[in-house]
């Protein structure tokens, strides 16, 4: 009974909320990312699951995307928190705020 | 299948709250692994063979391993990381303002049909046909996808450019 279509909507509703809860209330801008990492996972999890119940591919191919988007990202958003870094010698992000006020530069 | 489901998506979503509580970045990432590659396993539950496998071997093997090969990299000491003095309070918060949205979602998912998810046996979800969708239906965004990753490859490298200021 447990493995119905309603049982993994709420996994992955789940994982949804703790990844939401994750971005707006850390600081650590890498966790800030990894909680978006599993935003994606989630998304990707409602993918798949749609896919067995449709019993269509499409969806799986969807899904294989986001990974590769995730992959792009992750390039992307690790060579920018290196840059960060270098620049603040910290990972609070509320630190990084050159654009929001002149004097903190 | 019962059993198998109920302890991947226990394990996932403990990964997934360590992942949110713990203080180290190396902590969370390793978390993060495990929620991974218990979603695989649900992946496989699904009859998504070849995702299960793209899931270890992409997500698992190179997002998060290169993740904390950027952690390890940094070095960051105890005094860099933010100091986050009422994580508990603001976590809490996030949890009470998340409340209604899980609500009406719950309310929403009552009303789909309650069909059993079973493994598909013809196949469905191995490389056959997933190449076969992916190079009949879904060619021009396959393309895409390979322009968006050079871009990003070429991004990365502009931002590790030793910088001259």
């Amino acid at each position: 009974m447990a493995s119905s279509l309603f049982s993994y909507f709420v996994v992955a509703m789940i994982l949804l909320s703790i990844g939401l809860v994750g971005v707006f209330s850390r600081k650590n801008i890498f966790v800030i990312y990894m909680s978006i990492e599993l935003m994606l996972s989630a998304i990707n999890l409602i993918f798949v699951t749609l896919s067995n119940y449709y019993h269509s591919m499409s969806a799986q191919i969807i899904a294989m995307m986001v990974i590769a988007i995730a992959a792009a990202e992750a390039a992307l958003f690790l060579s920018l928190i290196v840059v960060l870094y270098r620049r603040k010698k910290t990972l609070d992000s509320d630190m990084y705020k050159a654009l929001a006020q002149k004097e903190t530069l | 299948m019962d059993i198998i489901f109920l302890l991947l998506s226990f394990f996932a979503i403990l990964g997934a709250v360590c992942m949110v509580l713990s203080h180290q970045p190396v902590h969370s990432a390793l978390s993060l692994i495990l929620t991974i590659i218990a979603l695989a396993g649900l992946f496989a539950l699904l009859s998504a063979s070849f995702l299960f496998m793209v899931q270890i071997i992409v997500y698992a093997g190179a997002i998060i391993t290169l993740f904390i090969f950027i952690i390890m990299f940094l070095n960051v000491k105890e005094a860099n990381l933010p100091k986050e003095p009422n994580k508990n309070m603001t976590l809490f918060f996030g949890i009470i303002g998340l409340l209604p949205l899980n609500y009406l979602i719950l309310k929403a998912l009552y009303m789909m049909p309650s069909k059993q998810l079973v493994l598909a046996h013809d196949g469905f979800g191995d490389i056959k046909n997933l190449g076969m969708e992916l190079f009949e239906k879904w060619l021009l965004p396959f393309e895409l996808i390979s322009i968006l990753l050079l871009v990003a490859l070429i991004g990365a490298v502009v931002y590790g450019r030793k910088e001259e200021v």
